[in-house]
């Protein structure tokens, strides 16, 4: 592991005040701050601190490096930048040791680690909020989606058309097909795909379970 | 049932989960992958990558099924408790 001590960010001795004395302001920048459950935290922080006496970086301590050093790059913490969608909707980075600024309680947020890296499935709404034919703006986390229903199934885009970036959600729908609510510009709900050059938006894959309706980012 | 926790000693979920097996009384294995040297290092890492697709911890298996973090409910299901 030499690779890395020649770039040690962190002196030896390093305590878990110091990393939370050089993460937190870092995290806030980001929108996030440490969990309000100082005993997970500390849980945390301790065996990141094993990791950086060991390693000479603050990797994740639940992952095991690659070797890869464009790779490894992902898993010192805090990884947010990393992977700010699923984080902001799921108001917790991966393990739960910085949660969203606007969370009260993080004590619910960890717990559970999902499998780090993949995508995560997010409820958006629950199927009776829409009629068949219609069209909704859905917030996950800071993020707009544009929800449709047709014929009992439910169709996910972004919310931005290519044109104006007019919010596709708001749209009227005639069978499969989203006309924007400022130009009319016609989308697919199935395939995000419109007749312009250059200008289809993606789409996001929808499971509905138990009558709620879930978007995997 | 056998089941076995593959594990990093640095990561707290998998302190989690073996706390928690040991509080409803589960035997298990456990392979500290971090702690092992050359080949039997490299056998439990593409042990774990076969298993889970990945390399993030804990992975347990149980009776062939996988289950990839301190998933409790997921525990709970496959181990009956």
């Amino acid at each position: 592991m030499s690779d890395a001590t020649s770039k040690r960010r962190f002196s030896p001795g390093t305590t878990i005040d110091d990393l939370k004395a050089y993460m937190g302001p870092f995290a806030a920048r980001l929108g996030y701050k440490f969990n309000t459950d100082e005993d997970f935290v500390a849980m945390v922080l301790e065996g990141e601190i094993e990791v950086l006496d060991r390693d000479g970086d603050v990797y994740c301590p639940c992952r095991m490096r690659t070797g890869d050093p464009k790779e490894d790059l992902k898993i010192v913490c805090p990884c947010i930048p990393f992977y700010t969608d699923q984080f902001s909707a799921m108001s917790k980075c991966w393990c739960g040791l910085f949660i969203r600024t606007d969370v009260e309680d993080g004590s619910t947020l960890h717990g559970v680690i999902e499998a780090p890296d993949g995508p995560v499935d997010v409820r958006v709404a629950a199927t009776g909020d829409l009629a068949d034919g219609q069209g909704r703006v859905v917030a996950v986390g800071k993020r707009k989606l544009a929800l449709f229903r047709v014929d009992g199934e439910f169709f996910c885009l972004e919310n931005v058309c290519k044109h104006l970036w007019a919010p596709l959600g708001e749209g009227y729908l005639d069978g499969h097909f989203v006309m924007c609510p400022w130009h009319g510009w016609r989308y697919d709900v199935r395939t995000g795909t419109t007749d312009h050059p250059d200008a289809d938006v993606r789409t996001f894959a929808v499971t509905v379970l138990g009558g709620e309706v879930f978007v995997r980012i | 049932m056998a089941t076995k926790v593959y594990a990093l000693s640095t990561c707290p979920y998998c302190k989690m989960a073996r706390k928690y097996l040991e509080e409803n009384s589960v035997s298990f294995d456990v392979v500290e992958v971090d702690m092992l040297t050359g080949s039997e290092r490299e056998e439990a890492v593409s042990e774990v990558k076969r298993l889970s697709g990945g390399t993030s911890f804990p992975v347990i298996e149980v009776d062939g099924e996988v289950i990839v973090g301190f998933n409790k409910p997921k525990m709970q299901k496959l181990l009956h408790l």
